[in-house]
């Protein structure tokens, strides 16, 4: 177990490693421009635009530029904002941006755990009647539209009927659970399609036969059979889902200009700050890599096959 | 051999049975063989078990109408150019925010460019890059994979390599690609390229793994089947199945990609008509209700579209399923 | 009915039974019109190739037929109850295990990935014998340690992937004998298996007949098996058991052609440097009406009646009849090959496995 663990771990750091140095090595191709903050490329005349770029060290060799980069992640230094607020450093806008995705990332979690994994039970064991199609509508049709689509919707039917204003209000407390709903009902139909494959599948499984052949009935075995061992394989989910909710839908947040971050990483695409984005990218493709890490250590810890089984990276 | 019949079957017994009736008949060993269960094939089935989805036949109809009708929709009389900016002859001012009519059958937007125009343009451009998306990771993912598959010394890194694309989100790598090349039609098409083929990719891999090392293919070749007729009867069912669906899904993937790109604004320049710069264009009145109708329109024909597509690829793959021939 | 019959308790009686499948829009005839009666404590082997319908025929017993499988015509009488007229689950829940319990094919796959060896068994004794918690697990160690489990204290809290083919085929069978049935169907219970554990799988299964005084009926493709075990044979083919009889009977004085060629095709009566044996041909297509004697077309000693009529039971003995037109009095004589003939001694050799 703990032998799984520890390469598992190396692995993901490798992973880590490579995704980090590989975005890092993208943004230098970027076009200069973006450096330059506020002042824009115009005013400046081309021996000040070079003394820029060289005081921000992005004239050294790449491997140097590198080198500095590693020195300063590793002290937990992400750099500075260059024009979505400049020369702020980026841990500290992140820091205050936290706290709002934090609280509708939960929130849209919960509502999606209850809900989904209920309407996966509820389609899976009804299968093929009216609830089972009723349900599939749902997960088709949100997988098939683009999510803006019925966010657009929701923000102006919803918050009219609930008489709220379009956009988030930190003061107004009911302005504080439409984005949240809205940002569960992809996962929602999500966790539901997996639930009702997951469990289709165990169902078709031969000691579902045996089972029956002992006697439990249909519904306990749905139960203490089924269900069971089709939430085992949704565990390993679980940590990505919830470190993306954490992290904040970027359609919803700057929909409804929330302050969380992923409206952040909109706003700084839109300002092209290249340093915010750089660091944001890196955020999210951590939060990838770590959430799958935590995800099959979950399932090791709840499959008791796994323990005597290789590590198999992808296959 | 005392021999006496069961009760129940007097009857049998009693009735006058021709001595001739008792004589040898012929034996055929080819009469023997014939019997058996043989009338199972693959395409039909598959195509029955299509037939049998009704709401996917359905939009299968509507997606060929659709089209072609966004094929046509220009040389049909009476149609606006998607991009023109309409002026009315009368008092030589743009022909803003006009409401829906009998001459603008979408009303006109902010500038007076013809909605009905641009949504079918937009639905052009769409479709074209779902198409070349869907394309290209086909042919990446095929390639590729082919070489993963065959190449054993290769496997290790294209392993390794797919794990560090399937490890970062599939949005972000979308948005670093098309952040840091120049917004265009190109570069919303390789990105989404990018972060498709994996899958393709992987696929193609396992299926030469099985092809190479399943006891029934084994099993086959030993028995002489040659290797075109494994690959046919054995590979090709599985890899027309799973590119039919993912060319389907590809659609509404490039759909919603472009749609999203374009709203965090690295999409398509403005003057290019799509799906994404109308939803986004339209999204500007919310506020206003009676100008929703320039959201309202673009959304429906999207979603219509996104559906129809995912439906039918779906619906195809189930079909294509042996598991569901019954 | 004769007196014999009688005097043996029959439990269950299966009469005039047809069982239909519908399969891609066509219906095909699994089982068909067949009559069997088990009697109490006896081991029955029912003996076909695949597809024959035997797996079918049990599964009937438990309500277990896939969803897309009816009993069209005929009974199964158990306690007093047909059980062919069930349709709700409750009605089946009284019977299976309780009275009916099965053992699988597959041990592999039997048994819950997920869930304790002990938990498994325990289930079944909880759901079964009115035992609950320290009890039920304490019992469910007796089963472990009655199905020859070593350290069964051990063994309980482990699951299934730590456990070999056997051993998870005892388990199999810990968990059917611990729901305290009546009647036990073996479905293929060691084709499974290596062929070393094969026989130690069957002596626990006798062992267990006769310490729980179980009806056994055992499916099998396999005559080893059916050598081993069996009281009586029913050989079955397309649907159907052409031949019933004590071993003894189906083994020294088979009748049907079918049983003559299973019996020819065994390998252990194969000469070193000759083919073996094969029945030539494939078994008929089910999803046609089948007329005459099934076998007919794979028969090289077939009667032209046998393409026209379907054979009547032919009574041999109290115990043995046969559905062929060979025993009608106006029959010609066959000879059977002469393997069949010396198939006595082949077999004292082939007892011992």
């Amino acid at each position: 177990m703990l032998k799984y663990f520890v390469k598992r771990l190396l692995r993901s750091i490798l992973t880590l490693f490579i995704v980090i140095t590989v975005v890092f090595l993208l943004m230098r191709l970027m076009p200069e421009e973006g450096y330059f903050g506020e002042n824009g490329v115009d005013k400046l005349d081309e021996a000040q635009q070079e003394a820029i770029l060289e005081s921000m060290g992005l004239k050294d060799p790449v491997y140097i530029q590198l080198e500095h980069f590693y020195t300063d992640l590793l002290k937990g230094d992400l750099g500075e904002s260059l024009i979505f607020r400049p020369n702020v450093p980026i841990k500290e806008i992140i820091a205050q941006k936290l706290p709002y995705s934090l609280w509708f990332g939960l929130f849209a979690l919960g509502l999606s755990l209850v809900f989904g994994i209920t309407m996966g039970i509820t389609m899976a064991r009804h299968k093929g009647k009216l609830a089972d199609k009723l349900g599939t509508s749902y997960v088709v049709f949100i997988s098939a539209v683009p999510a803006i689509i019925y966010y657009l919707f929701i923000q102006i039917y919803v918050t009219g009927i609930l008489n709220l204003p379009l956009l988030f209000d930190v003061e107004i407390k009911k302005s504080w659970l439409i984005p949240g709903i809205a940002m569960s009902l992809g996962s929602i139909s999500g966790y539901a399609m997996w639930m009702r494959r997951y469990m289709v599948d165990e169902l078709n499984k031969d000691y579902i036969k045996l089972a029956t052949a002992k006697g439990l009935s249909r519904r306990k075995i749905m139960y203490t059979h089924v269900m069971r061992n089709a939430l085992v394989p949704m565990v390993q989910y679980l940590p990505s889902s919830i470190l993306f909710t954490i992290a904040g839908s970027i359609y919803v947040e700057s929909l409804f200009s929330i302050p969380g971050m992923g409206g952040l990483l909109v706003s700084a695409i839109q300002m092209q700050d290249n340093t915010l984005v750089q660091a944001l990218v890196l955020i999210y493709s951590s939060i990838g890599i770590i959430g799958l890490f935590l995800g099959d250590v979950l399932m090791a810890v709840f499959d008791p096959r796994i323990k005597l089984q290789k590590a198999g990276g992808g296959r | 051999m005392a021999l006496d019949y069961l009760e129940e079957n007097y009857e049998t017994f009693n009735q006058d049975l021709e001595d001739a009736m008792f004589e040898f008949a012929d034996y055929d060993a080819k009469e023997a063989e014939r019997t058996g269960y043989s009338n199972y094939s693959y395409w039909r089935s598959t195509w029955r078990s299509f037939l049998k989805n009704r709401i996917a036949v359905v939009l299968m109809l509507f997606v060929v109408f659709i089209v072609g009708f966004t094929i046509i929709q220009p040389y049909l009389p009476n149609q606006y150019e998607p991009t023109v900016v309409n002026i009315s002859e009368e008092t030589g001012r743009q022909l803003r925010n006009i409401p829906p009519n009998d001459q603008f059958w979408f009303g006109t937007n902010a500038i007076g460019q013809d909605l009905w125009a641009r949504i079918w343009s937009g639905t052009r451009t769409s479709l074209f890059i779902g198409l070349i998306v869907g394309l290209s990771e086909l042919t990446l993912g095929i390639l590729i994979g082919s070489i993963w598959g065959y190449v054993r010394k290769l496997d290790t890194l294209i392993t390794e390599i797919y794990n560090v694309i399937n490890n970062i989100p599939r949005t972000i790598i979308l948005v670093l690609f098309a952040y840091i090349m120049k917004p265009g039609l190109f570069t919303i098409i390789f990105a989404m390229a990018i972060t498709r083929w994996t899958e393709m990719a992987r696929f193609v891999r396992n299926l030469i793994i099985i092809i190479r090392d399943r006891e029934y293919n084994l099993a086959s070749r030993c028995l002489g089947t040659p290797t075109s007729r494994i690959i046919s009867k054995n590979l090709l069912p599985y890899l027309v199945s799973v590119i039919m669906l993912r060319l389907a899904l590809a659609i509404p993937l490039a759909i919603g990609s472009e749609v999203f790109l374009t709203y965090i604004g690295i999409g398509l320049p403005v003057d290019i008509p799509s799906l994404g710069n109308l939803i986004n264009e339209g999204r500007v009145f919310i506020m206003v209700s009676a100008l929703r109708y320039q959201l309202l329109f673009p959304a429906a024909v999207l979603s219509m579209i996104t559906i129809s597509f995912y439906v039918i690829g779906n619906g195809f793959a189930d079909a294509a399923d042996p598991k569901n021939h019954v | 009915m004769s007196n014999l019959y009688q005097e043996k308790n029959i439990v269950l009686s299966v009469k005039d039974l047809i069982i239909k499948f519908e399969l891609r829009g066509r219906v095909l005839t699994a089982i068909r019109n067949i009559s069997l009666d088990l009697y109490k404590g006896e081991s029955l082997a029912i003996v076909g190739e695949s597809g024959s319908g035997k797996s079918v025929f049990t599964k009937s017993f438990m309500g277990l037929l896939d969803s897309n499988g009816w009993i069209d015509q005929g009974s199964i009488l158990y306690d007093n109850k047909d059980l062919s007229k069930f349709k709700r689950e409750k009605e089946w829940l009284d019977l299976r295990g309780s009275r009916i319990a099965m053992v699988f094919q597959d041990p592999m796959t039997s048994l819950n990935p997920l869930k304790t060896i002990g938990r498994q068994v325990q289930e079944a004794i909880e759901l079964h014998q009115g035992l609950k918690g320290k009890e039920a697990k304490s019992k469910a160690i007796e089963y472990l340690i009655d199905v020859g489990i070593a350290m069964p204290e051990k063994r309980f809290k482990q699951y299934p992937h730590e456990f070999s083919g056997g051993m998870r085929q005892r388990v199999v069978i810990a968990i059917a004998v611990a729901c305290n049935p009546e009647i036990l169907i073996c479905d293929e219970p060691t084709t499974a298996l290596d062929v070393t554990i094969q026989a130690q799988i069957l002596n626990l299964l006798k062992a267990m007949q006769k310490k729980y005084k179980l009806t056994i009926v055992y499916i099998t493709h396999d005559l080893g098996v059916v050598a081993n075990v069996a009281d009586r044979i029913a050989v079955m083919y397309a649907g159907d058991i052409i031949e019933i009889g004590t071993a003894h009977e189906i083994f020294y004085n088979p009748q049907h052609p079918y049983t003559w060629a299973l019996l020819s095709s065994l390998p252990q009566l194969g000469v070193k440097g000759e083919d073996l044996f094969a029945i030539q041909g494939t078994p008929p297509n089910l999803f046609k009406d089948i007329e005459g004697d099934a076998f007919a077309p794979r028969n090289p000693h077939a009667l032209k009646i046998d393409f026209l009529m379907r054979p009547p039971y032919f009574k041999l003995s109290e115990t043995h009849k046969a559905k062929t037109w060979l025993l009608h009095p106006k029959a010609p004589e066959v000879k059977k090959a002469e393997v069949l003939l010396n198939l006595k001694e082949n077999m004292e050799e082939y007892r011992h496995v």
